[in-house]
């Protein structure tokens, strides 16, 4: 098996085999807690730009599955393994996690003690990284990596938000027009059982998404940095001016692009929330949801508003969820359609068509 | 929190019997602290010595009673306890819960069923109401019937509509009676059996889904209807096989996200809707062809399971369940691992677990091998790895069987097939071996209705070992198998070099073991646990007070016959010991049930198997100053010479008494010559080399003798033998004798008394933690034999001869902590029979009984304080008696004769404490499930030396009004002698009434039969004593066992039985 090396930002280099597509690739590097739903992760267009360790030692122990993709393709630009299985269950049809990245061009990296590294990242933050091959000294590769902008300096959302206007009229009762991010395929599904669904592309302006007649607003997951000036000026400024027309609903890119558009600000976390166990306290009781976010919505900064923050993780006390004192807006950081992870909070999508109704939060 | 609440009780589970092992004094323990921790007054019930949960200062109040549910509602009555924890105790204080709540008992006493209430423990427990609450919230449930007889079952089955169905009883543990039915004449029969054994005589006719993936999910929920689930755990063999004895695994490895959130949303839903507060366990079947699911079971309770859950990921069930009892929320409980976090979340796991169940067969050579849906393992090991394979190969070689890791088995094609088909213990080898041969993977998965993936990674161990053999010496190869998890032995065997050798080489190449936290959060957050396993990787966690002595103390391993959890407690309380020391104490160990392996007993948990390699790894990483072997029974004494060997030169040292003195008592020759010396009288004994030889001696020594192989070759093990032609039988067909494999004959003394006594010596001086007498005659094995402490029988100047014997052989072995010994008395004569150097399984018995707590102060003997210190010295009798009675698995094993012989059979052990002799026998009795019939009918049959001797009891029985019932020659004696007796026939003279038909018909009570001194008529009863197993009629096979029972019974007929905690007895 070819070999090659994992270098960080900060110096340090792991060596270990390399699996799916025979390229390299940088990113930001990032871990996951998830122990399953590799697949989701992969196709989740919100990891645009990074590079993602799965802390879970064993990837791919179960194939790759039809329907379980969360977007067209894999947007991880590099996966960071344990081990790599290459002879899955046959339970899903036996496609393994290997030919999966090498049709999406994708490298990965396996043999790497993940847990090294995860503490690294851990204690010393996010960091760019690279995959390559043996055969590039590690020092070159160090090099460009200092170099390197941090993904997020591009806009992430263009690359992965669609580019026409689609309707879904299936005869609901309600319309939700969708604000597209970069939205996992099971917020759509989730929305669609309940709704006729019209997904704009990022930058549709506040007056067209008008004309389309939506009951509510859903604005999505997506990449990146939600105070990047291409999203203050799309997404943001568009959020702004249907506040006091429709209600609204964010999910966690859209939670915190939500919150800015009500005057709060963002800050990027230290490593970030990206797992399938975070407790989120929301009216009393815990709720245990699927998280994969890098930013998040500072407490502080609420003060004013309008929103507040109604919803808390257990752990550290991180903004989980606003609602709006007065308007019919509220947000969640998490993924309540789940996929992977626990769908305690799908309730959330019908109280979204309760909003939507009675045009209150 | 309820403040309302002042005094709580936490029942225990009782003796360790199969289904229910040491996992019930973990998460006593833990609960125990928990409610102290919140400022509750707490009372503990349990009838089991050997356990840390009834320690003195576990609980404000400790009883060591029977239990049951007059017991225990005395000890309500007498504390004034406010409310009892139902789900601590497994099934056994589940069922006391719930006959206490429904025959008014708890609502009388005013004292609350803390925890899941009654209503949600009957929705789980029985089968229909469980069926109709799950009919109601849509969740699929195998189709079935609750029957209450033979024929109610047939009819149930032909609504099924087809074989196999399962039979499942209600109310009982470990699936004991239950079975799978494949016509129905089988049907009749283990539905006969089942609906003897369930508490409402009830059992369940399921639809089968035998071949399904069993999947399990340990949940949590508590009053504001939070729910978690903690661990999910996928059972490598198919449903069929009872988790207890399947291969397991965590995290699920074969199921998608998908699925595994599917199963996840239903465990949440059941959990709300049986309304339990608590831990559960909730199992499912599930259907590989198409994602099916069915729900099999809620134990609604914490369990075996939640105790393999907790050590998996770090998640102390017991403890929060405890607090969600007592009203806390899961978002008030703090994280103790992390120190940050809140119990509120679900663990995440970056490794994998694997459970390897450990089964008796090896000291049961009779008893039937195959797994089924009735649990027949004693116990069980949990390792962890980064990696399947290396999890697997630790699991292997943690269970103690004489394997290495997947070591080659012979079989046939023939048997490879029947084995892989039809399970045993060895299907795992038997894997290996068909891959071995070149087996596909498809083949293996068919027969064995295994999944594939776990074949392939199977296959992955094989494979690897081709390539180790092919290039020896090959560095990355090495560091590959290392990575893999292949032990130091079978590597250098596959490259043919030597152990140590080997790995000196590797370790000058780099490849050295690291350790990694177990943290409950995949790293997430910072954790403070100690909790650590061994992996080939790149960086270490471990973390130390340099300032500080660390002291290794190595654990037991897995529970089987012979080492049970008194080998635990000892471990715990060498922990304790070195700790109030000031000295940091690891443990080692890989027995997921138990106490020691809590990451919040030690100053450091490494969870690892216990050979010489892995042991010596932790050495080197803690750069240890000491070793203890003395507590881990004969797993840690068995390396004590070995790693004395390799630690030579070191800063480590093997503490206590030396090896090689420990190596003195082990090795028979170099201990008869010490005995010789120190004029101390031994059984004549010598050691065949052929049947010739050993006729010889035997002729020489006298029968009866004693024999044993030196090397035991799935035979019987150890026997006694009456005649030579019994030696000829014995040599033809048990054992294999020759120059290499000699066959060990001792002098077996008949109607010998038995003696245990542990001693406790620095060097210099020697303090005798007791002296047990043993009811039967010296051949029963100790572990099995009821003992009473002080001794009843002998007289004081034998006593005093004991006392010098212990003393002299204690200092001639220069021991520095706990030894053993078993002696015989025969004639006014003491002989030794065996000495062991280390910890024995009577200490913690010694040490309830005494107050002394004996493995606490060998430890500080060992650290280098005096016996001086405590102010111990010589011998001191106690003013009250303790007995200790056995626990036999005859009714979960069939096949297996009730007889006590030389070779230990039993799991578990209780203790009847008392001042009066007789009461402290009836409570040790009944605590140990007899059931002493108080009228009714007695069998007597006994040999003709015995026929005077049970005289007195046969008197006692019909004066109590007592049916007498025996055979011929017993009648006529008795008869001659005054007592009125009715004859039976003898089982070969097939006329009636018999024995056997009485016991049917519930005639017969108690049956007191003790066989004639030669094998051929212990054979004879052998119908007899496996009818009375099935019947639960207590048998006695001694005079002494008899005189004892009559005396248990004359208790049992007085109106009602006092209960006393351990604080009113006065201690030493």
């Amino acid at each position: 098996m070819a070999r090659g090396y994992l270098v960080l930002e900060d110096g340090t280099v792991y060596e270990g085999s390399l699996f799916g597509y025979r390229s390299s690739a940088d990113g930001e590097v990032v871990f996951g807690t998830g122990m399953s739903g590799y697949q989701e992760s992969l196709t989740d267009p919100s990891f645009r730009g990074q590079i993602l360790v799965m802390t879970y030692p064993l990837a791919g122990d179960y194939g790759i599955v039809d329907g379980y993709s969360q977007s067209d393709r894999v947007h991880v630009r590099g996966l960071v393994v344990r081990e790599n299985c290459t002879e899955p269950t046959d339970m899903y049809g036996g496609r393994t996690l290997d030919s999966f990245l090498k049709e999406n061009k994708v490298p990965g990296i396996s043999g790497i003690d993940t847990r090294d590294l995860v503490i690294k990242l851990r204690d010393s933050g996010s960091m760019k990284g690279a995959i390559t091959d043996s055969d590039v000294p590690p020092e070159e590769t160090l090099k460009k990596l200092k170099k390197m902008p941090l993904p997020m300096a591009g806009n992430l959302v263009g690359e992965v938000s669609c580019k026409e206007i689609s309707v879904s009229d299936t005869g609901k009762d309600l319309t939700v027009g969708v604000i597209d991010c970069g939205t996992k395929s099971a917020i759509i599904d989730d929305l669609s059982s309940r709704f006729n669904v019209i997904v704009f592309p990022y930058d549709t302006p506040a007056d067209v998404i008008l004309e389309y007649r939506p009951h509510g607003l859903m604005v999505t997951n997506g990449p990146g940095n939600p105070s990047h000036k291409c999203i203050l000026d799309t997404v943001v400024k568009t959020e702004k001016e249907l506040a006091s027309r429709l209600p609204m609903y964010g999910i966690c890119f859209g939670s915190q692009t939500l919150a800015l558009a009500m005057g709060a600000s963002t800050y990027k976390m230290k490593f970030g929330h990206r797992g399938n166990n975070q407790p989120v306290k929301f009216e009393d009781r815990v709720y245990i949801t699927s998280q994969n976010h890098g930013y998040a919505v500072d407490a502080d900064s609420l003060e004013g508003t309008g929103l507040f923050a109604n919803q808390i993780n257990v752990n550290d006390g991180t903004v989980e969820g606003c609602r709006h004192r007065d308007l019919p807006i509220f947000s969640t950081q998490y993924h309540p359609e789940a996929k992977p992870g626990p769908a305690d909070t799908l309730f959330l999508f019908d109280r979204f068509g309760k909003v939507m109704k009675e045009g209150r939060p | 929190m309820r403040k309302d609440f002042k005094k709580l009780m936490v029942i225990g589970s009782g003796p360790i019997v199969i289904g229910q092992a040491a996992e019930f004094d973990f998460s006593g323990s833990q609960a125990c602290r928990a409610l102290r921790a919140e400022g509750y007054k707490t009372v503990l019930a349990n009838s089991n010595p050997a356990t840390i949960q009834t320690d003195t200062d576990m609980a404000d109040s400790v009883y060591i009673e029977p239990l049951n549910a007059e017991t225990v509602a005395a000890i309500i009555e007498k504390e004034g306890v406010d409310g009892v924890l139902s789900g601590m105790g497994g099934q056994t204080a589940l069922n006391i819960c719930s006959e206490l709540y429904d025959n008014g008992s708890l609502a009388r006493l005013g004292c609350e069923l803390v925890g899941t209430q009654p209503d949600a423990i009957a929705m789980s427990e029985d089968r229909e109401l469980f069926k109709e609450a799950m009919e109601r919230i849509g969740e699929p449930v195998p189709i079935s019937r609750s029957v209450n007889s033979v024929t109610e079952a047939v009819e149930a089955a032909n609504l099924i509509g087809s074989y196999p169905v399962l039979v499942r009883p209600a109310y009982t543990l470990g699936g004991t009676g239950g079975g799978v039915a494949y016509d129905e004449d089988e049907l009749v029969d283990i539905c006969a059996r089942g609906l003897a054994y369930s508490r409402i005589h009830q059992v369940l006719i399921e639809e089968s889904v035998l071949g399904w993936k069993e999947l399990e999910y340990e949940v949590m929920r508590d009053s504001k209807d939070n729910c978690i689930i903690i661990c999910e755990m996928e059972n490598l063999d198919a449903m069929g096989i009872h988790t207890g004895e399947s291969i397991v695994c965590a995290p699920l490895l074969t199921v998608s996200d998908r699925d595994h959130q599917r199963l996840r949303t239903a465990a949440i839903k059941v959990i709300r809707t049986l309304g339990i507060e608590g831990g559960c366990n909730v199992q499912f079947a599930f259907n590989p062809a198409n994602g099916d699911y069915r729900l099999i079971e809620v134990n609604p309770r914490v369990s075996r399971s939640s105790a393999l859950a907790s050590k998996a990921t770090g998640y102390p069930i017991a403890r929060v369940a405890t607090k969600i009892a007592v009203g806390y929320t899961l978002d008030e409980i703090p994280n103790d691992i992390t120190g940050s976090t809140f119990a509120a979340f679900e663990p995440s796991i970056d490794y994998v677990v694997v459970k390897i169940p450990r089964w008796p067969f090896d000291k049961f050579r009779t008893v039937d091998r195959h797994l089924g849906t009735q649990m027949k393992s004693t116990g069980e090991v949990m390792s962890i790895g980064r990696t399947f394979e290396e999890a697997l190969l630790k699991g292997l070689r943690s269970l103690e069987i004489g394997v290495r890791g997947l070591d080659p088995v012979d079989l046939t094609d023939e048997q490879i097939e029947e084995e892989l088909g039809n399970a045993t213990d060895i299907r795992i080898f038997a894997i290996g071996e068909a891959l071995r041969k070149g087996w596909t993977v498809e083949r293996i998965a068919k027969l064995t209705d295994w999944d594939r993936y776990f074949i392939i990674k199977i296959r992955n161990i094989v494979r690897m070992e081709e390539r180790l053999r092919k290039n020896p010496g090959d560095r990355e190869l090495i560091r590959e198998a290392k990575e893999m998890g292949f032990a130091d032995p079978v590597i250098a065997e596959l490259m043919k070099t030597d152990e140590l050798k080997f790995r000196e080489e590797r370790k000058a190449n780099g490849d050295r073991s690291v350790y990694k936290m177990v943290d409950t959060c995949a790293a997430e957050f910072a954790a403070v646990t100690p909790y650590f396993y061994s992996t080939y990787g790149r960086s270490s966690e471990t973390f130390r007070d340099e300032n500080k002595k660390r002291v290794i103390v190595i654990g037991g391993g897995p529970i089987r016959i012979g080492q049970g959890i008194e080998f635990d407690y000892c471990c715990v309380h060498g922990v304790f010991a070195l700790q109030e020391e000031d000295v940091d104490a690891v443990i080692i160990n890989n027995n997921p049930e138990t106490v020691s392996t809590d990451y919040d007993v030690s100053d450091r948990l490494y969870f690892e198997p216990l050979t010489l390699e892995d042991v010596l790894d932790i050495i080197e990483e803690e750069q240890a100053d000491g070793v203890i072997v003395q507590f881990g029974g004969q797993t840690s004494v068995n390396l004590a010479v070995d790693l004395e060997k390799a630690l030579k030169g070191t800063k480590t040292k093997v503490l206590g008494t030396s090896p090689d003195d420990m190596d003195v008592a082990e090795d028979r020759r170099r201990f008869s010559k010490l005995m010789d010396q120190l004029g101390i009288l031994q059984p004549r004994s010598g050691t065949g080399y052929s049947f010739e030889e050993a006729r010889i001696i035997a002729s020489e020594i006298g029968y009866p003798v004693l024999v044993r192989p030196s090397y035991v070759l799935g035979g019987r093990a150890m026997e006694i033998v009456y005649s030579e032609d019994e030696l000829r039988t014995y040599v033809e067909t048990a054992v294999k004798v020759s120059r290499h494999h000699p066959i060990l004959i001792d002098k077996y003394l008949t109607e010998a008394i038995e003696v245990d006594i542990d001693v406790l010596s620095d060097g210099e001086d020697v303090y005798i933690g007791g002296i047990m007498e043993h009811v039967e005659y010296a051949g029963c094995h100790s572990g099995d034999a009821t003992m009473v402490m002080p001794p009843f029988t002998l007289s004081e100047k034998i006593i005093n001869g004991i006392v010098e014997i212990s003393e002299k052989v204690a200092l001639a072995l220069h021991i520095k902590g706990l030894m053993n010994l078993q002696l015989a008395v025969k004639d006014d004569e003491i002989y030794m029979i065996e000495a062991n150097p280390r910890a024995s399984r009577t200490v913690p018995f010694i040490s309830k009984s005494t107050g002394v707590p004996l493995a606490k102060v060998a430890t500080k003997i060992m650290l280098g304080k005096k016996l001086k210190d405590f102010g111990l010295s010589g011998y001191r009798s106690i003013d009250h008696f303790a007995v200790k009675a056995s626990v036999f698995p005859f009714l979960k094993l069939p096949g297996v004769d009730s007889i006590l012989t030389p070779e230990m059979k039993s799991t578990g052990e209780v203790m009847g404490i008392d001042e009066d002799f007789h009461t402290a026998c009836y409570k040790a009795l009944i605590a140990a499930g007899n059931k002493l019939p108080m009228s009714g009918g007695v069998y007597i049959t006994v040999n003709d030396q015995d026929k005077p001797r049970i005289l007195d009891a046969a008197r006692g029985l019909k004066d109590m009004g007592f049916t007498i019932y025996a055979t011929k020659g017993t009648s006529t004696y008795l008869r001659e002698n005054g007592v009125d007796t009715t004859t039976v026939f003898k089982l070969d003279e097939k006329l009636k009434p018999n024995a056997i038909g009485l016991m049917r018909d519930g005639k017969i009570n108690l049956i007191i039969n003790t066989p004639a001194m030669k094998s051929g008529s212990r054979r004879d009863g052998y119908t007899m004593r496996r009818l009375a197993v099935e019947l639960e009629i207590p048998f006695m096979t001694t005079v002494q066992g008899a005189n004892i029972a009559v005396g248990a019974i004359r208790v049992g007929r007085r109106e009602k039985l006092g209960v006393r905690s351990m604080k009113e007895f006065h201690v030493l």
